[in-house]
This record gives C-alpha cells, structure tokens and sequence, in this order.
C-alpha cells in the first residue's frame, strides 16, 4: 500500500510537472524572447557609466499585458533596481522583486536561480529601454528537482536532530524498566490494553511505551512522544512472528498515535495567538472533541479492517 | 474551559521534569545503576534515530514532489466536488489533504488561511481546529515502520486515512456546534 502511494506522489509530481511546463512553452507564459519596454527612474543622474546606481524601473501597463495576459492591476508596474549603465547605451539591471510586484516574476526569478533579483540586459532605444530577461522555461521540473534536493537535506536533519532527544529518553526509560515501573504501568493499564492489544501479553514491556507514546502526544509533548513510540514499535517487533508485516497490534497502536486524543493543541494555539486572534484557546474544545472522535473510530477500523481479506494477517508476506 | 486549560497547561509544564525526577529516583531506590543503565538505553536511541532516515528521506522527497509541481492543486480541485457533497467547505480543503501529508506544509497552510479568512471566523476556528485535532499520517506511518524494517504495512495506511478523514467532519461538526 505505501509502495502504490510512494510510487503514485512521485510519478504524479514528475508529469504534472511536465505538463505544466509544456502548457507553458506552448502559450509562452513568461514572455520569452519579447523584448520589454521600460522606463529607467532615478532621483539623480544617469549618467554615472560603470557605476551602479539605485533606480526604479517603470514598466507600463500595456508591456506588462502583452508579456503576461492575465495581469490584472490597473497600474504600471514599478520595480527597484540597482542599475548599471555604460557609455555605449546599454546596461544591466538587477531588479528586486521582493515587492508589489506580479508573482510571475518572482516566479521567473526562482527559476533563473535569483534567490529574489531577476537581471534584465537593457539597451537605449530613443526615450525607452529595451529590457531583455533570459529566457524562462521547465520552472515546475526545476521546482521538483529543487524541492527534491532540499527535503532529502531537511529529513536528514530531522532525524539528526531526534538522536539527542531519542538518546535522554530511551536511557530514561531504561531504568524505568529495570526497576520494574513500566511493568507495574501495564498492569495497571491491563483492563483496557487486553481487549486494544489481544495479542500482547498484559505485562509486556511494549504496552508501557505505547502509554507513555500517547500521553505524551495528549499533552502536546511531540520531542517526548517520539522516543517512546520507537521503542513501542521495537517492543512489538519482538512479539512479531513475521518480520517485516505489521501485526494487528502496530496497526492499532499507530490508529491510536494518528488519531491521537489532544488535550493541548500547543502548535496551533500558537500559530493562532501570533497572527492576533481574540481567543486563541477556543480550539482546545473543538479540537478535544475532534480526535476524540477520530480516536474512537480509528480503532474501530483498524479492527475491522484486520477482517477484510486483502489486509488478513494469516494472508500477508513480507513482500 | 479556562480551569480545563490552565490544569493542561501546568500539567504539560510539569510533566517532563516530574517523569525524570520519578524514574530516576524509583530506580535508585530499587538499586538500579541508574547512570550506566540509562547510557546503555541512550545508545539505543542513537541507533534507532540513524535507522529511520532512509524511511523519513524517501518518503518526505515523494511528498515534497508532489507538492511542488502543483499537483496537489490539481488533486484538490478533483475532489472538491466530493467534498462539497458531505459538507467541507472548499477553503479548507487544501489544509484536510497536506495535513497527512506534510507537518510544515500544513502549518504553512494553517497560517496563510486564516490570515485570508480571520483567526476567529469559521474557516480559522475550523483550520486550526483541524491541524491540532490531527497527526501527519504519513510521516508517523513512514518513521514507525521504518524503526523495525516493517514493509508490508497491511491496513495501517487506509485506517490512518480513514481516521483522518472522520477527524475532519467531525471538526466541521463541532466546529459548527460552537461558532
């Protein structure tokens, strides 16, 4: 199943990336090849050959219009810039298009590798610039490529970043365990992890982690959380005749990690106080009752769906 | 609800230090050697943490894929006449498909729908309703079976699914129920 998904995301990605691209070339989005005509502004002179100067560039409406035909502003478009013009009549301008400016050239920017400048060569033709901006083209297969590159960094580091959080813990628990707590933590949690868990023996190590694993995701505690939901896994592993297949006990386990009954929403109580909201707590109610929900129907279908044919324990391999 | 959130707010602040304080004092008390033991477990975790990576890089690479190159756009506008049916609000459609998917992706999309709609209108309550009331699937799906070398995963995935999708009705209904 994670296979079909995996393989599905990548290969959808990949040709809607293309498709978009040759949408693009077809209708010329970014206005490849047509010269702009633009208007050079500056508070002092231009005539400072080899220098930059700090200037804006103003680009009409209409030269806007027939590059990108969906722009909708009423306005000429004005760009800062830092421009640098030589004796001959032509120049280069590095404009920053961090502003008000339309998305497409940021697009353009992200695409010919500016972080947020886009170069423009310019010429003087009479009263006008002529600005010529390197062709734009594949901007959704270099997306890809891109966001492919920097994730594999991102997870990397996440991982990294779990070593230290994950060592504290584990050795923590360690002693726990050897003073027999997580056994007495079972015991005490028995009448419920029995019918949850039929296949795991009632003092078994594994149903220690997975109570700690779940009051540390209800109390928002995701760094603490974690740790404890590994070693659950390792523990039910154990228990595991065939490697490599989820037991009917991992499924349920990770329903009731998913799912998870929040008592404190930390994130998003946050997200909500920082962007001025009257009451940010307003969602402890809502989001309690939500996962409450969820919780009580997700262990209901992960054993439901242990029954269906395709999913039946005694059916399933290692693949 | 002020009382329920103040008792879960100290409750979280002290958890952390209350369990380390309890577990190591327990298990000097029943003469554990707590330090050695627990450097022993602290390898451990070394170990399961380098374990996960492979997991956690090629499943965030096929998720970051797909979101750069739009299709999720295109993905949402093919499900929204479904969504519609059972009472969704488009708005937040995009927020109920990358919240499996991506933890940064759907904060992301958390922040920028409430400041288009307002954090106290009903698509804010709603959004952020739906990113604290959830789990990243996926990512939970990816890292936990990847720690013991799980690869058929059986029902694990439509269950998560399935849960995530009853956690967002049931967030437009209670939602609704307070605003």
């Amino acid at each position: 199943m994670l296979n079909h998904i995996w393989l599905a995301l990548i290969v959808i990605g990949i040709l809607t990336a293309a498709g978009r691209d040759i949408y693009d070339v077809s209708q010329n989005t970014y206005g490849n090849g047509v010269p702009w005509m633009v208007q050079i502004e500056s508070p002092g002179s231009l005539d400072t050959y080899g220098k930059a100067i700090d200037a804006t560039v103003r680009i009409p409406r209409r030269q806007v219009l027939a590059h990108f035909p969906d722009y909708s502003g009423e306005a000429d478009v004005l760009i800062p810039a830092r421009v640098t013009l030589s004796h001959a009549g032509d120049g280069v301008a590095v404009l920053d298009v961090t502003g008000d400016v339309p998305e497409k050239f940021r697009v353009m920017a992200a695409a010919l590798g500016g972080e947020r400048t886009l170069t423009a060569r310019l010429r003087q033709s009479a009263d006008v610039w002529k600005a010529e901006i390197d062709p734009v083209s594949l901007v959704y297969l270099k997306k890809v490529t891109n966001a492919a590159f920097d994730i594999a960094g991102v997870a990397v580091q996440i991982a990294i970043g779990l070593i230290g959080i994950m060592a504290l813990w584990l050795g923590v628990m360690k002693v726990a365990e050897k003073a027999g707590l997580i056994t007495h933590l079972a015991r005490f949690v028995r009448p419920i992890t029995v019918r949850l868990f039929p296949d795991i023996p009632a003092d078994h190590p594994a149903v220690g982690s997975m109570i700690m694993n779940i009051s540390a995701n209800m109390l928002g505690l995701g760094n603490a959380a974690t740790p404890f939901g590994l070693k659950a896994m390792e523990e039910l592993d154990e228990l595991n005749t065939k490697k490599g297949v989820a037991t009917d006990s991992m499924v349920t386990f990770l329903a009731l990690n998913t799912s998870c009954i929040t008592l404190i929403p930390a994130t998003a109580i946050a997200v909500r106080a920082a962007a001025g909201s009257s009451d940010p707590a307003i969602i402890i109610g809502t989001s309690f009752l939500a996962s409450l929900t969820a919780t009580i129907f997700a262990v209901t279908i992960s054993k439901l769906l242990a029954r269906v044919k395709m999913f039946r324990w005694d059916r399933s391999e290692a693949e | 609800m002020e009382i329920f959130r103040s008792i879960v707010s100290i409750l979280s602040a002290v958890a952390i230090p209350a369990l380390l304080l309890f577990f190591l004092v327990y298990g000097a008390f029943r003469r554990v050697k707590v330090y050695e033991v627990a450097v022993e477990g602290a390898k451990e975790g070394f170990n399961i943490a380098v374990r996960i990576i492979p997991y956690l890089v090629l499943m965030l690479v096929s998720i970051a894929i797909f979101r750069a190159s739009g299709a999720m756009d295109v993905f949402i506008a093919l499900v929204r006449p479904l969504t519609d049916l059972v009472g969704i609000p488009a708005e937040v459609l995009p927020m109920a498909i990358m919240r499996p998917l991506s933890g940064s992706g759907s904060l992301g999309i958390m922040t920028e729908t409430m400041q288009a709609y307002g954090t106290d209108s009903f698509i804010g309550v709603l959004v952020s309703t739906l990113y604290g009331s959830t789990e990243t699937t996926f990512y939970v799906l990816a890292v936990y079976f990847g720690a013991v070398g799980i690869r058929n995963t059986r029902h694990a995935l439509p269950t998560g699914l399935l849960a995530d999708f009853i956690a967002f009705l049931a967030a437009v209904f209670f939602v609704g129920l307070v605003l």
